[in-house]
């Protein structure tokens, strides 16, 4: 590949790789999330069946992890190519065709967000200036809200990146890939897949297998 | 000019299948045009018939649109029920470092091994006891390329039979609790999770029990496919089963917390994430590879999770628009029996799943499906299993194939078309088993209603 591309345009790549570095802090945050509520779940099991004493407030908790956990990822999901799409047509495309869709689905992304972006605010607002809370112990219920739209924001800073992205490929589809989500084809997620098998199954446990014969 | 409700949801379907065609995420084509949609349809209440076009129409619903769709991040997803899926997600990355699947194979094949296929037979079991920690397909077919194909090829059996056997036997994990798919199915057409996924227990036996089944006959017939290999005696036998106490535990937990009750569905995924966490910790997972597995499930978690609300802003427009209603009184006005709608649908998502991966095609066309399916008299639970069976078969069937890929990418050495040759008679199975649910729906809701009778 040429990489004229890196010299001609090095600041994007630093841009995308800061950027993503943010967003694997916040999908730390989410999955830190997704662990405490595990523990929270069974310590509310041990604590109403076996002490008899439910850990107050803990459905509504739970309730509102599943936002916080769903956006606070948001963006970590698109650079990582993790939402679901269809491929079969644009993986059919070469050069500047298939950059030329990706960025038009870029850009329609961009619009829903910036709409969203104004929906959920408004929707927060409503909630901080009425105080709106919770049914059980009347946790207040803005700041979950306010997480949407700043997992909302956080997306449209990594959907401009593409934008830029796409648009220096569009301009010179040879240019070498960056600054992007890259989609995996169906083969190279298997790959994937196999990989994680493989490192959680070490030849030495098929070997052992073997031997328990 | 002035549009009817119902003319804009055809148009809106139709530019969502544009969006999703180029590629646009499905989450969000779904959320632009739920969001347009709702926009359209409140702006035409709005204006003055005969006066002003399709931007005034905008214009005027631009706020009251724009703030339905803002409401439904959080308004759908702040739900109790939703919280099952990030645990299920969870137990199936920790389930691979628990070393569940080696203690599960071997203990089938003390059991199977001296049945003609017996490998074969004990890999189908083994998966679908994986798959009773595992809501992943895909990963349960990796695992066990790793483990069960090895042992196959050292006794003889042909590549492709035991590439086959491993790429069917890992959609039992999409049926079998805890399935995230199963989940997504209740959450989006709004029934019990907790009667879904007991509805899934019997019927992914049965599929295990018919994939098994074929193997023994097929190997009768044509003993070069692969033979027995020894017979453990009966004392061996039942010493295996201790290998299998992780599974059982697990099974114990969701099955039993949801039966009866005791816990809700998350709590039972939450106490079962534990136990598997618990075992992998003690079978040496690093900290390295919890930390993959936590950032994975989150963004697994996360794709989930973005999904629903994109979709859940089209199903308000939809509603808007009546085009559900509308589609159902169609269908309903054909005077041909139900059982030939049921083909068309099901055969509708064979073929959509050639192209597409199984929750978005799930997501994209159960709004309109699902009240149709109601409508002619069916149960929504029950058709929850024909059509994750159905997503079942597209995980094996070319092109995309996902599984026959998966064992593919673990073992390079068997050609794909060797797998996809393999694969065909788990197809005819997956066929028969779907023919048996739809004709004795007894099987699948059975389960289900002894829970809810008392």
């Amino acid at each position: 590949m040429s990489t004229a591309g890196i010299t001609a345009d090095p600041v994007l790549l630093k841009i995308d790789q800061a950027y993503h570095k943010l967003e694997k802090v916040l999908n730390y945050v989410a999955a830190t999330f997704l662990f405490s509520l595990m523990l929270l779940a069974c310590s509310e099991v041990v604590m109403r069946k076996v002490f008899n004493s439910p850990i107050p407030g803990q459905a509504d908790l739970v309730e509102i992890s599943i936002p916080t956990m769903g956006f606070f990822g948001l963006a970590y999901c698109q650079r990582m190519a993790g939402h679901v799409r269809m491929e079969i047509v644009v993986q059919q495309l070469k050069g500047r065709a298939h950059w030329l869709f990706e960025f038009i689905s870029n850009f329609a992304t961009i619009i829903i967000c910036m709409l969203m972006i104004y929906g959920t605010y408004s929707h927060f607002l409503r909630a901080y200036e009425f105080g709106d809370s919770t049914m059980d112990v009347e946790l207040p219920i803005w700041p979950p809200k306010l997480i949407i739209v700043f997992g909302f924001c956080i997306l449209l800073g990594r959907l401009f990146i593409s934008f830029f992205g796409y648009w220096r490929l569009l301009m010179n589809p040879n240019a070498e890939v960056y600054a992007v989500p890259v989609t995996l084809a169906v083969e190279e997620i298997a790959e994937a897949e196999a990989e994680v098998a493989r490192d959680a199954i070490t030849d030495k446990d098929v070997d052992d297998e073997l031997e328990r014969r | 000019m002035i549009i009817e409700p119902l003319t804009l949801g055809i148009i809106g379907m139709c530019c969502l299948g544009v969006l999703v065609v180029i590629g646009m995420h499905v989450a969000y084509a779904g959320a632009l045009v739920g969001l347009v949609g709702l926009v359209m349809s409140i702006g035409i209440t709005k204006i003055i018939p005969g006066e002003g076009g399709a931007w005034d129409a905008f214009l005027a619903g631009f706020e009251p649109g724009i703030g339905i769709a803002g409401i439904v991040p959080f308004a759908e997803l702040a739900h109790y029920s939703l919280s099952v899926l990030p645990m299920f997600i969870l137990i199936g990355y920790l389930a691979f470092h628990a070393r569940l699947t080696q203690g599960a194979f071997y203990c089938m094949r003390m059991w199977f091994g001296g049945l003609p296929g017996g490998l074969a037979i004990a890999t189908v079991f083994a998966t679908g006891a994986f798959a009773a920690v595992s809501g992943a397909s895909t990963a349960t077919a990796a695992v066990f390329s790793r483990i069960a194909i090895p042992e196959m090829l050292k006794y003889g059996y042909k590549p492709g039979f035991a590439a086959g056997v491993v790429a069917a036997g890992g959609t039992l994990a999409s049926l079998i609790p805890p399935s995230g798919i199963l989940v997504i199915y209740a959450i989006i057409v709004e029934e019990s999770v907790g009667r879904l996924l007991l509805a899934g227990f019997i019927p992914g036996m049965i599929s295990a029990v018919i994939y098994a089944g074929s193997i023994y006959l097929r190997v009768k017939l044509k003993p070069e496919l692969g033979g027995p290999t020894f017979k453990a005696p009966w004392s061996v036998r039942f010493k295996a089963l201790g290998q299998m106490w992780g599974i059982v535990a697990v099974v114990c937990i969701i099955m039993g917390g949801v039966y009866t009750g005791w816990m809700t569905p998350t709590e039972s995924g939450a106490v079962g994430a534990f136990v598997i966490f618990c075992l992998a910790l003690a079978h040496g997972m690093t900290w390295t590879q919890f930390k993959h597995g936590l950032t994975e499930s989150a963004r697994t978690a996360v794709m989930i999770i973005t999904i629903i609300w994109g979709i859940l802003i089209l199903v308000r427009f939809l509603g808007f628009s009546q085009l559900p209603g509308e589609l159902e009184a169609l269908i309903l006005g054909l005077d041909v029996n139900r059982y030939w709608i049921l083909l068309v649908i099901l055969l509708m998502y064979g073929v959509l799943g050639m192209f597409m991966d199984a929750i978005g095609m799930l997501l994209l066309t159960l709004p309109l499906v699902q009240p149709i399916v109601l409508a002619l008299g069916f149960d929504p639970i029950w058709f929850g299993i024909i059509v994750v069976k159905m997503v079942e078969i597209c995980l094996i069937t070319p092109p995309i194939g996902l599984n026959c890929f998966v064992v593919a990418g673990v073992r390079p050495d068997i050609p794909l078309m060797d797998i996809f040759k393999g694969i065909w008679w788990f197809f005819i199975c997956d066929v028969l088993t779907v023919a048996l649910f739809v004709a004795f729906p007894g099987i699948v809701l059975w389960l289900p209603n002894q829970m809810f009778s008392g």
